[in-house]
């Protein structure tokens, strides 16, 4: 099939083309930034090319034979192709924002083919379907969130970046302990194979805790969250790109590949796992009212919201999956949106520290109103496109899980209320602590009201993203009718 | 136009008009006013053809059972009938009290996409489209109130967390409510009272009183009075908030659950309505603020209908819509002629005011008509309404009617010291006002608080016509059960009960009034009566504020959840790596090239293996 050459294409456009990069800088840095452009959009592109034909059901894939069940397997299901689109188009709006962002610093060079890198196999982790080829993807995005946590190159923040990889990294040989107990048990590390084999047998609840603990040290969820709010070092598009589109987003997926499609959980984790990310969910929402930091605020936010996405995820019904799906869009548009308005004002007021600012509506309204927004995104207020993630995470939390689960999250909900408030508060409104600054680079704002604006029109037109979410959850959850 | 249209064009048009504003700008007032008069004339047209009409229209929206459905029936039509009144009042109102005020567009527009989402909202019928513009609303909440006085965002911030946090409990409530019932189209749900559907009705419940306004809920009510511009005050924590809020009460008690008269949600409901008349109505029996002191009674009345929906009983029921339009209308009344107080007085401090009855006679004659009716004098609108509740809570336990009765004498006390020192005793007025003279307000302000009042004065002598056509077609003849509670109440204790308590307000007024010399002071012996003295203190200072003390609980709580995050955080900074050294260290140790060290280490291990063999 002609479609097959799509996921090749998906995969290694940014992945080849990430190499040249450094290549075409050393002509022009113009010539550069746009051809890292095109390669993200030409992954956004080719998968939206894909989505109609895996939400009916016929999925391209790839297979090549390998020996001992290393199979070179890719496959485009609905999950998949959702997952390639939201990271790749938030990754082609962070990768504009920073043409103007990453002028100002050296080894740009490193950067673009760092982020290129991390997209590309970003999109090799979603589309692979077997465990050694996922694993490989998850250690690329880990070598690469470390050298750009690690960007800038003081001592301080590399010994950060250091932190980010060895927790994430340890997890993630948890996970490959767990992998290797499966395929043991399954005779391979096909997705598909494993899926047959596991209907007959139990699951091993050994391979699930590992796997498990490789997800939440990538998605910074306790007890692995603290290296994400210390990541905030990074430049701000990649925090942006670490908590909207890429990095902690890759343990969510994998979670819904591996525990709703392939081997759906036993009850008893289906109290656990919402359990730890309720509790992860609250104590990160706690800090996130405590802390000064504006990045490390937002930071906070994320281990919080990811929190929602599991408990949507691990509800195994229709809604809740839907539900998680659409939080996973709209989270990322939205978190995009917070961290490049983060970025801005740090980048103007060269300053973090919330307590130190305020009044900045004057000066910056567009940045101010985009940050709101995309706020009231997060806090889930209609019409924008979060009430919609929430109020069905919510649900299906009602219809499956314990009441005290559901209560447990609505107290983040009022924390996520209350942190986004203060910050907005302090840093836009009431007296201005820091003197002039200016509205940044009006490439940068688009950037951010664009963001702003999908959050709110994601609400507006939500009948065709839930139409997508909804088709995708029914695949996951094998009800397709 | 067809029914379907017109029934959305409610929703489009002040939808387009309010974003369309927002593109007018403030030189061109006069085309922002007769946009914000040309699109609520148009809806309160609209609603008026609308009224007795019967429909119900549904398309799939969002999927999973979320449709964008939509109902008109005698109860929605009622609803909508009264905002689009009040929001024509309102756009009336404005158009003079606008002028100059640099914030002008922004008000518009909010307002008209307010009016929008307050439609939407009464039309919906599906429970998620109902959240949708009912949490919608907060967007524009937050925008109303921040475009007031300077520091006015700490107030609208305040509002938005405190309605936001019960709409997340409303999300929950529909949510169960939708799981339960396994549907969420609100003409298809009637469940009974038991434990998980309880549990749905408390945080439904939850989410339709903080949006009315009543206690916990209340305490940004009082802020935004004094920091956010006054027309919002009239319009939305005066009428449309109580409307919206007592029609899904309304909705929740009889139609989504089977409520009855003498279960637990009924006495429930009775409690906080009457906690919520006597506390707020004594916060408003010492403000020493003309808009303050109306915000209070806002909160108060709101006790009242909760009150009667909650005594579930028809007469209460009927009661509490009854006292529901009334209220919207003496309310809004009241706050007209407290911004037609600022705008020609310009200020509203009761303490720089006085005399103004005689600059202001068309003002004050409005005013006196909203006092009684909000005081219950009859015969105007007030009595009616409030005899019906207190005649369905006395039936359902003497404290209710008591608490109910309470409040009655408190709030003709306090509307006789604000009378009276707004309007009466030495004028004092050209002061606050820069020492210009004060003159009556122009005529578009006027006009609404007229009309108003008017209303006031035919819904309490003619009460059978709101009875009659728009309350009890709207809860239909099963409810009902054959009785009308048109014209004259018959029960000779309860309206001599009544009247006694006016006169014994007028008698305290009085004797206030000797005993300190001024209208001002006239319930300073309640004020600082030994034991309330030091509660009034602690109010004042916000110790009793649900929201402050919300708040310090939450710091609380996220104080805990930081140490918990940074002793997490401890693990991977110190201690893992303090660990990894002290192991390399002693590793070490370990190889100190001595050749017996080595030499002991290899017999340990022998020894070891030795050991696992022979197991």
């Amino acid at each position: 099939m002609k479609s097959n050459w799509l996921v090749w294409l998906i995969i290694f456009t940014p992945i080849v083309g990430a190499f040249l990069l450094p290549i075409l800088g050393n002509f022009s840095k113009i010539l550069r930034n746009w051809f890292a452009l095109v390669l993200a959009l030409v992954s956004f592109i080719l998968s939206l090319i894909l989505l109609p034909s895996a939400l009916s059901g016929q999925f391209a894939t790839i297979q090549r034979l390998l020996p001992l069940g290393f199979n070179f397997t890719f496959c485009a299901d609905g999950l998949a192709v959702f997952m390639a689109l939201v990271s790749s188009f938030i990754s082609a709006i962070i990768i504009f924002y920073s043409f103007d962002y990453i002028d100002h610093y050296e080894n740009q060079n490193e950067y673009y083919c760092m982020v290129l890198l991390f997209m590309g196999s970003m999109m090799g982790l979603v589309y692979s379907g077997n465990l050694i080829f996922l694993y490989v993807f998850w250690e690329i995005t880990a070598l690469t969130s470390w050298r750009l946590i690690g960007f800038f190159r003081d001592k301080e923040y590399v010994i950060k970046a250091d932190k980010a990889f060895l927790v994430t990294v340890f997890g993630a040989l948890l996970m490959l302990v767990g992998f290797m107990l499966l395929a043991q048990q399954c005779g391979s590390f096909d997705l598909s194979t494993i899926k047959e084999a596991l209907k007959t047998q139990p699951l091993s609840g050994l391979a699930v805790l590992l796997i498990l603990a490789g997800i939440f040290s990538k998605s910074a969820t306790l007890p692995f969250q603290t290296w994400l709010p210390d990541a905030g070092v990074a430049p701000s598009p990649v925090t942006a790109l670490l908590h909207a589109a890429v990095l902690v987003k890759i343990g969510v997926y994998v979670f819904a590949r591996l525990f709703i499609v392939v081997m759906p959980l036993s009850q008893f984790w289906h109290v656990v796992v919402p359990a730890i990310a309720g509790l992860s969910a609250l104590i990160a929402a706690g800090a996130a009212l405590i802390d000064t930091n504006l990045k490390r605020i937002i930071a906070f936010s994320t281990i919080s919201q990811i929190g929602f996405i599991f408990l949507g995820l691990a509800c195994g019904n229709v809604i809740g999956v839907t539900g998680a799906l659409l939080y996973i869009l709209m989270h990322g548009l939205a978190k995009g949106g917070l961290f490049l308005c983060a970025g801005i004002v740090e980048q103007n007021t060269h300053s973090k520290d919330i307590t130190k600012m305020g009044g900045l509506i004057k000066t910056m309204p567009w940045t101010a109103m985009a940050f709101l927004f995309c706020a009231f995104s997060i806090m889930g207020i209609p019409p924008l496109g979060g009430f919609f993630a929430k109020f069905m995470v919510m649900t299906g939390s009602v219809y499956s899980q314990p009441l005290y689960i559901t209560l447990l999250f609505l107290c983040s909900a009022f924390f996520t209320i209350l942190y986004l408030f203060r910050v907005f508060n302090l840093v836009f409104l009431g007296n201005n602590l820091i003197g002039p600054v200016k509205e940044g680079s009006k490439l940068m704002v688009a950037c951010v009201v664009l963001l702003a604006v999908l959050s709110f029109s994601g609400g507006l037109l939500i009948k065709y993203p839930a139409d997508v979410a909804r088709t995708v959850a029914q695949q996951m959850l094998g009800t397709v009718k | 136009m067809n029914l379907l249209e017109s029934t959305l064009a409610l929703i489009v048009i002040p939808l387009i008009a309010g974003v369309g504003a927002l593109f007018i700008s403030n030189r061109w007032q006069r085309a922002q006013s007769a946009l914000a008069l040309m699109a609520t004339l148009v809806s309160f047209f609209i609603t008026i053809i609308l009224f007795k009409h019967n429909f119900i229209y549904s398309i799939p929206w969002a999927g999973l059972g979320i449709n964008f459905s939509i109902r008109l029936d005698h109860l929605s039509a009622f609803i909508l009938l009264s905002t689009g009144f009040f929001a024509l009042s309102l756009a009336i109102y404005c158009s003079v009290f606008l002028k100059d005020k640099n914030y002008a567009r922004q008000f518009y527009s909010y307002l008209l996409l307010s009016l929008a989402m307050v439609n939407g909202a009464i039309l919906a019928n599906n429970l998620v489209l109902l959240l949708f513009f009912w949490e919608g609303l907060l967007l524009t909440l937050f925008g109303l109130i921040s475009i007031g006085n300077p520091d006015a965002f700490k107030t609208a911030t305040k509002a938005f967390i405190i309605i936001g946090i019960s709409d997340l409990c409303l999300m929950i409530g529909i949510g169960l409510t939708g799981f339960i019932a396994g549907t969420l189209t609100m003409s298809a749900i009637n469940l009974a009272l038991d434990v998980p559907a309880g549990l749905a009705f408390i945080l439904l419940v939850i989410g339709a009183i903080a949006k009315s306004g009543c206690m916990p809920f209340h305490s940004w009510i009082p802020d935004a009075a004094l920091d956010a511009p006054l027309p919002f005050m009239a319009f939305f924590p005066a009428a449309v908030e109580k409307l919206l809020g007592i029609y899904f009460l309304t909705r929740i008690c009889l139609q989504l659950f089977q409520m009855q008269a003498a279960g637990w949600a009924g006495i429930t409901l009775m409690t906080v309505g009457a906690i919520t008349i006597v506390l707020a109505v004594l916060m408003a029996l010492i403000q020493k603020d003309y808009k303050k002191l109306l915000s209070y009674h806002a909160i108060s009345q709101v006790g009242y209908m909760i009150l009667g929906i909650g005594t579930g009983v028809p007469a209460g029921i009927v009661g509490g819509l009854f006292h529901m339009v009334n209220n919207a209308l003496y309310k809004s009344c009241l706050f007209f002629t407290g911004g037609a107080v600022e705008k020609q007085a310009g200020s509203t401090n009761l303490e720089k005011l006085g005399g103004l009855g005689k600059a202001m006679p068309i003002t004050f004659a409005c005013f006196i008509v909203a006092a009684v009716s909000i005081s219950g004098v009859p015969p105007f609108n007030g009595f009616f309404s409030k005899e019906l509740i207190y005649d369905a809570a006395l039936e359902r336990g003497t404290i209710f009617y008591l608490a109910a009765i309470l409040g009655s004498f408190f709030t003709a006390a306090s509307f006789l010291k604000l009378g009276h020192a707004a309007f009466l005793g030495k004028n004092q007025t050209a002061a606050a006002n820069g020492g210009n003279a004060v003159s009556e307000a122009p005529w578009p302000m006027l006009l609404p608080m007229l009309v108003i009042a008017l209303l006031c004065i035919i819904f309490g002598i003619f009460n059978y016509l709101p009875i009659k056509h728009l309350i009890e077609p709207a809860l239909g003849e099963k409810l009902l059960e054959g009785h009308s509670f048109a014209g004259f109440h018959a029960n000779v204790l309860l309206v001599s009960m009544t009247v006694v308590v006016l006169l014994g307000a007028l008698l305290n007024h009085w004797l206030g009034v000797r005993a300190s010399g001024s209208g001002l002071k006239a319930v300073d012996h309640i004020h600082y009566a030994p034991g309330l003295k030091q509660i009034y203190a602690g109010a004042e200072k916000k110790y009793f504020d649900p929201y402050d003390i919300g708040l310090k609980l939450a710091h609380w709580v996220a104080t805990a959840a930081f140490w918990a995050d940074r002793a997490v955080d401890w693990f991977y900074d110190k201690f893992s790596v303090g660990a990894a050294v002290a192991f390399g260290q002693g590793i070490r140790r370990a190889h100190n090239g001595s050749y017996v060290t080595y030499l002991a280490w290899i017999l340990v291990g022998a020894l070891l293996m030795v050991t696992y063999l022979c197991w």
